[in-house]
């Protein structure tokens, strides 16, 4: 039995592979698969200019919540201070290699890698998708987008250092810095970024 | 729509979904006219694949369990600390929400994890007559919760970063962190690499309704 595949208004559930009707779905609301509930399609809407600005603020954030201490100890007159990046490479020093490369590209290089793709996307949307060169990077920076998705892991990174704060509170002295401040804008700014943005909606611009 | 039957599978129709960009697809096609990516009706190697790493991740459970994840030396005293005594530890000075987070981030999650990819993956294996609707809710939720277990990673290496003072106060990471980061590791891939539509031929069809 073949289908004409130009008919739009079918799709099927990438978990369990059901043929379903799709229908208007009002905004904010989701379509789950009827068999298994996998998520199947939302109603797409993301407004460009908003995901921009929200974008560069995350990027703002991005340097100083690497850069500047997320962590101050204070112990007997001297005080340490330590940044995403040194506390991976202090795991990695002690010989704990695949722990460091973890915790780099979960907290350090899969955000950075994300903020920098949906920036690429936005900016070749607003500008210039016709030539064809950039709708070619387009196709390939939206076919990996779910890869780092989950690669990034900065909610799980924020809560850590409160954890840190807790169990170190009974020893000695802690501070927060002023990257956890960045660290947590960084956090929230992607947060509400990635609600805004659907990979759906990007791939149907790519249809246009 | 009256050509589409309540319970007919993509595959029946010979239409599939792009892997990559989801677009519906003529299987005839071989590749996605929208991204270029392969199509595939089914990933029949996938389930080979997904057992393999959930083996070897239920294995390396062991040691990142028994050995020492943390080591820990205040005042010249040094504790080695497993996962399972680091978070008695933490009851020991009463900071129980941490306890909490922590056990269930590192102890339940990934047995958790295990054990239900493993019942998961027999369920297809060995056609055993479990509702595929309950199935696949919780292979939803092993996905999802799969990735708090970096929690401990990532208070290690804070924790490592900060305190090193020599005798008086140091912490450093113990030999399980490496386990622990590859169990972690192996069953999120174990989950993803896994073809799901396979449930859904394989079981007989008269658990559709379960
Ligand atoms: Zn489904």
């Amino acid at each position: 039995m073949e289908y004409n595949c130009a008919d739009s208004s079918v799709t099927l559930c990438r978990s369990c592979d059901l043929v379903i009707s799709k229908r208007a779905l009002p905004s904010g609301v989701r379509a789950l698969c009827p068999r298994c509930h996998t998520t199947l399609y939302d109603t797409p809407y993301c407004s460009i200019n908003g995901m921009l600005a929200l974008c560069l603020t995350a990027l703002i954030f991005f340097i100083p919540a690497n850069l500047l201490p997320v962590l101050e100890l204070h112990f007997l007159g001297s005080i340490r201070t330590t940044t995403t990046i040194e506390g991976a490479m202090a795991v990695a020093n002690q010989g704990y290699w695949i722990v460091a490369i973890a915790v780099l590209v979960s907290a350090v290089i899969a955000p950075g890698l994300l903020l920098i793709s949906v920036l690429t996307q936005i900016l070749i949307i607003k500008y210039r998708l016709n030539v064809p060169f950039f709708r070619e990077v387009l196709k390939r920076l939206l076919r990996f987008h779910e890869l780092i998705t989950q690669l990034s892991m900065l909610e799980i990174y924020m809560i850590s250092i409160f954890i840190s704060v807790f169990q170190l509170t009974d020893y000695t002295d802690i501070y927060l810095g002023m990257g956890t401040f960045c660290f947590a804008m960084l956090f929230l700014v992607t947060l509400f970024l990635q609600r805004e943005y659907h990979i759906e909606h990007m791939w149907n611009i790519i249809d246009e | 729509m009256s050509k589409v039957s309540q319970k007919q599978q993509g595959k029946d129709l010979g239409l599939t979904l792009c892997p990559s960009c989801q677009q519906l697809s003529v299987y005839k096609k071989r590749h996605c006219s929208r991204c270029g990516s392969v199509l595939a009706l089914r990933d029949d190697s996938s389930l080979q694949k997904s057992w393999a790493l959930l083996i070897t991740a239920a294995i390396l459970l062991i040691p990142a369990n028994i050995y020492p994840i943390t080591i820990f030396t205040s005042q010249g005293q040094t504790r080695h600390d497993t996962i399972f005594t680091g978070i008695t530890h933490l009851v020991d000075l009463n900071i129980i929400p941490i306890a909490i987070i922590l056990f269930t981030a590192s102890i339940a999650v990934p047995i958790l994890k295990i054990v239900g990819l493993t019942i998961y993956l027999t369920a297809i294996s060995f056609r055993l007559p479990i509702s595929k609707k309950k199935l696949m809710i919780g292979f939803h939720i092993i996905e999802w919760i799969g990735r708090w277990s970096m929690l401990d990673l990532f208070v290690i290496s804070i924790t490592a970063a900060l305190v090193n003072m020599g005798q008086l106060l140091d912490a450093r990471p113990g030999p399980a962190a490496t386990a622990f980061a590859l169990v972690i590791l192996l069953t999120q891939v174990a989950a993803k690499v896994l073809d799901t539509r396979l449930l859904w031929d394989r079981l007989e069809s008269k658990d559709d309704s379960n």
